[in-house]
């Protein structure tokens, strides 16, 4: 296509000379999609904060780090594989979920190491609630119901397998010192006030002397 | 920035006879006690498609509302500005990500959402297919096309979607900065020299009229969407959204000294609201579907885009077993 583009960039972009698909892109033919979660202080608890799509784990955590927490205060983040993430029903009203969550015998097996995350209301996002050890994920909710269910405002449980989860490692956490640095981000670099009120003030002063109201305020 | 104007299907009367009245009076109680719907809840096939079409439009209209400001980031005036448009830039394409990954837990997976803006089968914001001559329309579109869309996107932050909830509380938080380094600009043009002021002025009058556009119809022309207000989908009607604009930004306007090229605008004292000259919806509905100035700029930049980059995202991806939507 000819491109008469303000930008002369835009112009000089290459036309796309091989063939362009027309057929839609299958929906696998695109990346999978990984859970974010962030600590936004040392005290805090890790929470779900969305989604990247990304090709694998290690991509998934430059990318979620260039997504969730290129501006808001944050000391660690980390990401899981969506599937492997084990999802409880929501419940409705105040229905605790773990009311939902039938006790059973332990099972044998090897115990491994579950992090449980607790949503606490609907529209709010799932917040790290602790770890557990338990033979599989519906093991490690049963677990989670005894050791975590402090019986009020459950209304869903998420439970990820520990080894999944790419961490931030503690010489990576340096990623976010620079955050502080960048001013010109925030809206509080932007006071234009003073320029405005010597601007007015000019303005009145001149209307003053002219004797009649200026017209743009009409 | 940049949610606003979405354009809606017109909804039958009977589009919701079909469904399990039981489960949907369950849903609407909900909604009714003010909670949200998560993507494992069930839900009307209206309000899936619905809402599934208007977080794909304003994921849309940031991608391409880039396009614009990003062209100016080389020709902004001075280092400090270079980089605040650059982050604002950033911010942009990253709500779209955002966006996609809400409109992706309503099961439309996000390269399909892709291919459909590409290939002009799904709308974005009309507003970004008028070209920015000068640095004063740059900055006309950091000012108040965003100040425009934090009005819809505030009332749309309390809607009933969890997911697009949250990502709008993120990306609201954000248009904060955009909103303050717009009006700082726009306020160093217009205590600057004449040439500067004349050039914002020029800015003014071509941007108007989509401005006035980026609300959408008016109301006595656009779909009627009851259901949809109902439902907590639309959070006021375009003539509500387009007169608390006015509301909030015309006096600021003037302020500055600048004029509106609309001799009918003027607060009526009787009824509260503004009354202005209807804008030109032929003109909107003409550009909307592809006649604009640059639309065809826009999406084959966009295009362009996609297609330099695919071997990349084909070198990088690894065999994916199975899809999974995505869970919050």
């Amino acid at each position: 296509m000819d491109m008469n583009s303000l930008d002369p960039r835009v112009n000089r972009l290459p036309s796309i000379t091989y063939p362009v698909p027309n057929e839609p892109t299958a929906p696998l033919d695109q990346f999978g999609t990984f859970e974010v979660f962030v600590q936004p202080k040392g005290d805090k608890a890790f929470q779900h904060e969305g989604i990247v799509h990304a090709p694998n784990l290690e991509m998934a955590y430059v990318l979620a780090k260039e997504a969730f927490t290129r501006r808001f205060v944050c000391v660690s983040l980390y990401v899981v594989d969506t599937a492997n993430v084990a999802v409880s029903p929501i419940t409705e009203g105040d229905v605790n979920i773990y009311q939902r969550i039938e006790d059973r015998s332990d099972q044998p097996g090897e115990k491994l190491s579950y992090e449980i995350y607790h949503l606490t209301r609907r529209g709010k996002q799932h917040v790290h609630a602790g770890t557990v050890l338990a033979v599989n994920a519906p093991d490690a909710m049963v677990k989670a119901k005894h050791q975590f269910n402090s019986g009020k405002g459950i209304c869903s449980v998420w439970v990820i397998q520990t080894k999944n989860i790419r961490f931030t490692l503690p010489e990576e956490k340096d990623l976010w010192n620079t955050l502080p640095e960048k001013k010109f981000r925030d809206a509080s670099a932007y006071k234009g006030g003073d320029k405005l009120s010597v601007f007015l003030q000019r303005k009145q002063k001149s209307s003053d002397h002219s004797g009649h109201s200026d017209n743009a305020d009409q | 920035m940049y949610g606003g104007g979405n354009t809606f299907e017109g909804v039958k009367t009977d589009s919701v006879a079909h469904e399990d009245q039981v489960k949907l009076g369950e849903f609407e109680g909900r909604i009714a006690r003010g909670e949200k719907i998560e993507p494992s809840d069930w839900m009307p096939q209206l309000y899936r498609k619905q809402l599934i079409r208007m977080i794909e439009q304003h994921a849309h209209s940031e991608i391409i509302g880039a396009l614009p400001e990003g062209t100016w980031i080389t020709r902004a005036p001075g280092f400090k500005r270079k980089m605040a448009l650059m982050a604002k830039v950033q911010d942009e394409v990253g709500h779209a990500q955002l966006l996609y990954s809400a409109a992706e837990t309503l099961g439309k997976p996000r390269e399909q959402m892709i291919d459909d803006l590409i290939t002009g089968k799904s709308k974005y914001s009309n507003v970004f297919n008028y070209p920015t001559f000068t640095w004063g329309d740059c900055c006309f579109i950091s000012w108040l096309v965003d100040a425009g869309a934090i009005v819809n996107q505030l009332a749309n932050a309390k809607g009933s979607y969890g997911p697009y909830c949250r990502a709008l509380e993120r990306i609201c938080a954000e248009e904060s900065f955009h909103l303050k380094y717009g009006h700082h600009c726009v306020i160093y043009l217009a205590t600057g020299s004449s040439i500067q002021r004349e050039m914002f002025q020029d800015a003014i009058n071509r941007w108007w009229p989509p401005m006035m556009h980026f609300f959408g119809p008016a109301d006595m022309i656009s779909t009627h969407t009851p259901v949809l207000m109902k439902w907590k989908v639309k959070m006021g009607t375009n003539d509500d959204m387009r007169n608390q604009f006015l509301d909030m930004y015309v006096p600021k306007i003037w302020e500055l000294g600048f004029t509106l090229p609309d001799p009918n605008l003027a607060k009526n004292s009787h009824t509260g609201r503004w009354d202005y000259t209807e804008p030109d919806w032929e003109e909107f509905k003409r550009v909307i579907n592809g006649d604009g100035p640059c639309n065809k700029e826009r999406l084959e930049v966009r295009r362009i885009a996609e297609e330099r980059g695919r071997w990349v995202r084909r070198a990088l991806k690894s065999p994916q077993a199975a899809y999974v939507t995505p869970l919050a």
